[in-house]
């Protein structure tokens, strides 16, 4: 690959959208506009898919490839656009190329208002999205983030699929909470760039750093509180998970599937890729909060035992208590289609967390395959739901029934993803569950038992929602809406999309070689949290 | 062709039957139909090549993924056990297939129903050529998948709707378990690999615990139905009935048997005892509840509980002395051989009363058939083969196995003797209750009046498997291919084989004899007549339907709507909301104070210097 050396895929996937959203905020038909977006969005994917089929032969510095650099004139201050993947954010880069693919096609086909701006915001975000995987620079890591998170308000707050009040109630929750935790991880972001000493944003040079010099436990520990509750923010940690429903809820379908898919992964991301191993002696550390206040009985033995009062063992408990059960067990309790999908996505990003507390590379390399799987089904979802919604033209699981006479390949694909998403193996997100379960046991068998009983819960409300919407009889009210206009089966311009991310999910799930060789690679080249960080030098 | 090969087939085969009819023959029916049928004849082609051709645990294994210390691989472990599973699947699956043909050939969904047989197989042949648990646990889920598709396959009926979901969720709670028996295995072992365990176990490092069995035993309480969530089964009945036959009787829900003797080495004496209670309890239980049924379906279902307890309880007696001196896992023998022949006369009992439906026009009410041996010769005579042979008639398969598992009861546990003699005696009075009322007596609907036989797509598959019930049993028609297992039945000889030679007899003459005097080819059910109060009680079947949709719609909704309202109103309402509410006040008072008039600025002004003032002076 000598001759390519200047050549630098990962440049062009993230401003080909970008440069396309310029272009039509100049001005341009509508007609041109669509032809546009079809650049803006599939040309990423080709790039991401390329860059997988081509990743193995591909030369590796410091474990990325395709490494590029480019001053920004801010290098004094150790900030420069650095581009790479290595075997943890290639999955993440391709799962963004091949959800804002399938997001884009159906955005482009789509009857939306002023559908000419709604494209540009999309582009902008999907822009966003394949710079966030791309970055090695912390400070780029972050501001791609920012560019994504933005259009998603605004989508959110006009385009919403609600009524004009809850739209922006929506949009104002969301912009409140999302930016409050990007804030709290911004801080601990720049305290690592100051504490550490690397006077540098990037990720290469601080792990380099970091590793010769140290960094002081207590340091360690600050630092991953705020990234994990800043971070745990985004990806809708409970308690602080209640704008994801909502947000989830009123978002159009094509901002629903990236966010939910690909840019929610962002702070589970920093997680693995930064905190993780960065701060390996902060995350086990034994916290100074004052357990002491807490009767003993009320904590789970993991307290007690193993780790002590850590931030893993927070986090474990957070995410399999609060994550799996409490918000399990609040989606079988959902009647609207759309927040049922939202509350199982926070439900399954408590496996996600529960991944990341083991700290272990099975556990850690479950949790981005678990990633990459999720964010395809659940953009399937989010994407099925807005095809039900055209044809009953309700949310409400309580108003529908009997659909699957009327469109058997609408049904076909949502029992499909529904399957997908309650860990049918067959579907990616099978292997990255079952890696975590596997992890999770020398953490707790307590929280790994509950965890593993979150797969029969989400079996409940997953096939519930399947049997509501499509099997038995139509309802009263939805008797009439046939009545009125017979439902047509999926139209093309649904099915490709969805054919898209079930093809993803399906061929995750019998080849999962192909992602996990790199990550398995990736997560073993260097330790991962080994709890004896080298000594700290100085306090600084 | 490498042996590899050959079990790489097995499962592709039916894979890509399912695909292609997935993407392109949704509509042509017909061909789907044949397609599948193909898939499962080339099973049964490559299968029965694997097992006569004297193939046995050859080196087959892939690595699907790897993770740090985690490796799943692909691999498959064939010895006699898998071979003789292996036969039981692809000729059984095979042959309802076929019948399936003429069954469902005015169903406009065919093609999916076909899809859905081929998954079946493909997972029912992963289950039975797995070399570790991952892999028997991931087959085990895609067999729950083609289940719930195939009994959810008549879909706008909300009961099918029902009983699909049900089967799904309630396989998972055993399923929850059984992961949890693999993990635990995982991490005591460090391999779930059956030789691996195996060879541990023969060399003594085999770290054994009651736990990792009894979790494990959950999976197969879930999937062979035994009591407590045996609740699915009997709902499963709403599927067509050659799945009934197929996955509901012969294969997928002894699966649960094949692998508890698939881990035989892990096995401790104490959970030995559990599995031998559950399975006598069940058995037991459902020989109970069939005798209250009405539908043809139903009865034959709880009738598969009660033959699956008996397996279950078979493998839980365990090891016995044979005459040599040496131990044999008779259990595994016992099981295996119940489990073969059973597959053979309940799948035939399953296809008769799917071709005794079919002739009568989809009716299932048994006391709306009636004289239907005249109409029917074909589907009388082998169904009336199936019958005695799951009654245990001297000479057929059932008598065999059922001998073998009451002897060995009667060596290892008296009080597990006796309720499965009682048991075994109820079976035969409720078939033969069945038995008379369906096909004797005079015509007692207009649907059974106009009954015909059905077409020889049909009936060739009945006999068959009639002639399978007969000779399974025979030690000279069971192939040498099977010895391993075949060799672990245990056998009676001298006193004991009179004492259960009679102890049968007296089986069958009691449960039969009573059956044929109490029952009249009628209209209505001679026992709810004589004996009210029992015939309710049994046909309550002990309410256990009633207490999990209690705990369904009483406690768990009721516990997820609490949660759900903790989560929209304490936790987004009240504290959420209500921390932006008190800013937002502050904020609100805050601005009050900029009024704009220059009045109260000077006020606050003079306020502010004698505050100052009052600090520098220290008077705070």
């Amino acid at each position: 690959m000598a001759m390519m050396t200047n050549f630098d895929p990962l440049l062009l996937a993230i401003a080909t959208p970008l440069v396309a959203a310029l272009i039509l905020a100049l001005g341009l038909s509508e007609r041109w506009a669509a032809k546009l977006a079809y650049v803006g969005f599939g040309w990423p994917a080709v790039i991401a898919l390329w860059c997988w089929w081509g990743y193995g032969c591909e030369p590796q510095q410091h474990g990325y490839a395709f490494l590029h650099r480019y001053s920004t004139g801010l290098d004094g201050l150790g900030i420069s656009l650095k581009l790479g993947l290595n075997g943890i954010s290639l999955p993440l880069f391709v799962l963004a190329g091949i959800v804002g693919f399938a997001a884009g096609l159906y955005a482009i086909r789509s009857q939306a208002a002023r559908l000419k701006h709604y494209l540009m915001l999309l582009l902008i975000m999907q822009g966003g999205l394949m710079g966030v995987f791309a970055s090695v620079d912390i400070f780029f890591f972050y501001f791609f983030h920012e560019l994504a998170l933005i259009p998603t308000f605004i989508m959110v707050g006009v385009w919403g699929t609600r009524r004009p009040t809850e739209n922006g109630y929506a949009a104002m929750k969301m912009t409140i909470y999302l930016t409050l935790g990007a804030m709290l991880s911004l801080i601990g972001l720049i305290a690592l760039y100051v504490k550490s000493g690397a006077e540098s944003f990037d990720m290469i040079e601080l792990r380099a750093r970091i590793g010769t010099e140290g960094l002081l436990a207590h340091s360690q520990s600050h630092i991953f509180g705020l990234l994990l509750f800043g971070f745990g923010i985004l990806v809708s940690l409970w308690p602080l998970h209640t704008w994801a429903p909502l947000g989830y809820g009123a978002a159009p379908s094509s901002a629903a599937m990236l966010h939910a898919g690909v840019l929610k992964k962002f702070g589970l991301y920093g997680l693995i890729q930064i905190a993780v191993p960065l701060l390996s002696a902060g995350v086990t550390a034994r916290l100074t909060i004052p357990t002491t206040y807490i009767p003993n009985f009320l904590l789970p033995t993991a307290w007690h035992s193993g780790i002590g009062a850590s931030w893993v063992t927070l986090l474990a408990v957070l995410a399999v208590v609060g994550n799996v059960l409490v918000i399990g067990l609040t989606t079988i309790a959902q009647r609207d289609l759309k927040q049922m999908i939202g509350y199982s996505s926070v439900m399954h990003m408590g496996y996600a967390f529960l991944g990341v507390a083991t700290l272990s590379t099975v556990g850690l390399g479950g949790v981005v395959l678990l990633m990459v799987a999720h964010g395809l089904s659940v953009a399937l979802l989010f994407l099925l739901a807005t095809s039900i919604y055209h044809r009953t033209q309700t949310f409400d699981l309580e108003e529908m029934g009997g659909l699957a006479q009327h469109t058997p390949v609408l049904a076909a694909f949502f029992v499909a993803a529904t399957f997908a998403g309650i860990g049918l193996p067959g579907f990616g997100n099978f292997w990255g569950e079952l890696a975590i379960f596997v992890a999770a046991w020398p953490l707790s068998k307590v929280l790994t038992v509950l965890a593993v009983g979150g797969v029969v819960i989400s079996a409940i409300y997953g096939l519930r929602a399947a049997a509501k919407v499509f099997f038995g009889q139509p309802s009263a009210e939805f008797a009439k809406v046939i009545a009125a206009r017979p439902p047509q089966d999926l139209t093309w311009c649904e099915k490709i999309p969805a054919i898209i991310l079930l093809a993803a999910l399906l061929f995750l799930g019998f080849w999962p070689k192909s992602l996990s060789t790199p990550l398995d690679a990736a997560l073993n080249a260097r330790p991962v949290a080994t709890s004896t960080a080298p000594a700290p030098a100085t306090h600084r | 062709m490498a042996p590899a090969h050959l079990a790489l087939l097995v499962l592709v085969l039916p894979l890509l039957s399912a695909a292609a009819i997935a993407l392109f023959l949704r509509r042509q029916g017909v061909l789907a139909s044949y397609v599948s049928v193909a898939a499962a004849a080339g099973i049964l082609g490559c299968s029965s090549l694997l097992i006569f051709g004297g193939y046995r645990d050859f080196p087959a294994s892939v690595e699907w993924l790897q993770l740090g210390r985690l490796t799943i691989s692909l691999g498959v472990k064939f010895d006699d056990l898998a071979a003789l599973m292996l036969f039981v699947v692809s000729f059984i699956g095979f042959l309802i297939h076929v019948f399936s043909l003429g069954y469902m050939s005015d169903d406009p969904a065919r093609a999916r129903y076909f899809a859905g047989l081929s998954v079946f197989m493909a997972s029912m042949c992963g289950i039975v050529l797995a070399d570790n648990l991952f892999m028997i646990f991931i087959f085990w889920e895609l067999v729950g998948f083609s289940s719930y598709l195939l009994i959810g396959h008549w879909f706008e009926r909300p009961s099918a709707s029902a009983a699909a979901k049900k089967a799904f969720i309630v396989n998972r709670v055993g399923d929850f378990g059984f992961l949890l028996g693999i993990l635990a295995c995982y991490w005591l072992n460090d391999t779930v690999n059956l030789t691996e365990l195996a060879a541990k176990g023969s060399a003594g490092t085999l770290v054994v615990s009651r736990a990792i069995p009894l979790l494990l035993f959950c999976g197969a309480v879930g999937k062979s139905a035994q009591l407590p969530l045996h609740v699915w089964l009997p709902d499963a009945m709403e599927g067509p009935t050659p799945v009934s036959a197929l996955i509901h009787a012969a294969t997928m829900v002894a699966a649960g048997i094949y692998m508890l003797c698939r881990i035989q080495v892990l096995m401790v004496p104490q959970a030995l005892t559990v599995i031998m209670w559950v399975g006598t309890g069940t058995a037991l239980y459902a020989a109970l509840c069939a005798i209250a049924q009405r539908d043809i379906k139903k009865v034959l279902a709880y009738s598969t509980l009660s033959q699956l307890g008996f397996m279950v309880a078979a493998f839980g007696l365990g090891a016995l002395k044979d005459h040599g001196g040496a131990i044999i896992a008779a259990g595994v023998g016992a099981a295996m051989f119940h489990l073969t022949t059973h597959a053979f006369f309940k799948a035939l009992l399953f296809l008769g009363s799917g071709s005794v439906i079919h002739g009568c026009h989809h009716e299932q009410d048994i006391f709306k058939m009636g004289g239907l041996w005249r109409r029917m010769p074909v589907t009388f005579w082998t169904f009336t083969v199936g019958v005695a042979a799951i009654v245990g008639v001297p000479f057929l398969s059932g008598f065999y196995s059922k001998d073998a598992i009451l002897y060995l009861a009667l060596q290892k546990n008296h009080a597990v003797f006796g309720v499965l003699v009682f048991t075994a005696i109820l079976t035969a009075f409720y078939m033969v209750r069945m038995w008379k009322i369906v096909f004797l007596g005079e015509a007692r609907s207009d649907a059974a009046g106009h009954a015909h036989e059905s077409g020889a797509v049909m009936t060739v598959p009945l006999l068959l498997l009639a002639l399978g019930s007969i000779c399974a049993g025979y030690g000279w028609a069971q192939p040498q291919a099977f010895r391993g297992v075949l060799t672990l039945i245990p056998q009676a000889h001298g006193e004991a084989h009179t004492i259960i030679f009679l102890v049968s007899l007296g089986i069958l003459a009691v449960g039969a004899g009573a059956a044929w005097f109490l029952y009249r080819p009628a209209a209505e059910d001679s026992l709810q007549r004589k004996a009210p109060g029992l015939f309710a009680l049994l046909a309550s079947k002990l309410w256990i339907d009633e207490a999990y949709l209690y705990y369904v719609r009483k406690v768990q909704q009721r516990f997820a709507l609490v949660l759900d309202f903790c989560d929209r109103v304490l936790l987004a309402g009240v504290i959420i909301r209500g921390t932006a509410g008190v800013v937002g006040m502050l904020s609100m008072g805050v601005r009050t104070l900029h009024s704009g008039s220059l009045h109260a600025y000077v006020y606050w002004f003079l306020l502010g210097v004698a505050f100052f003032w009052a600090c520098a002076a220290g008077i705070f």
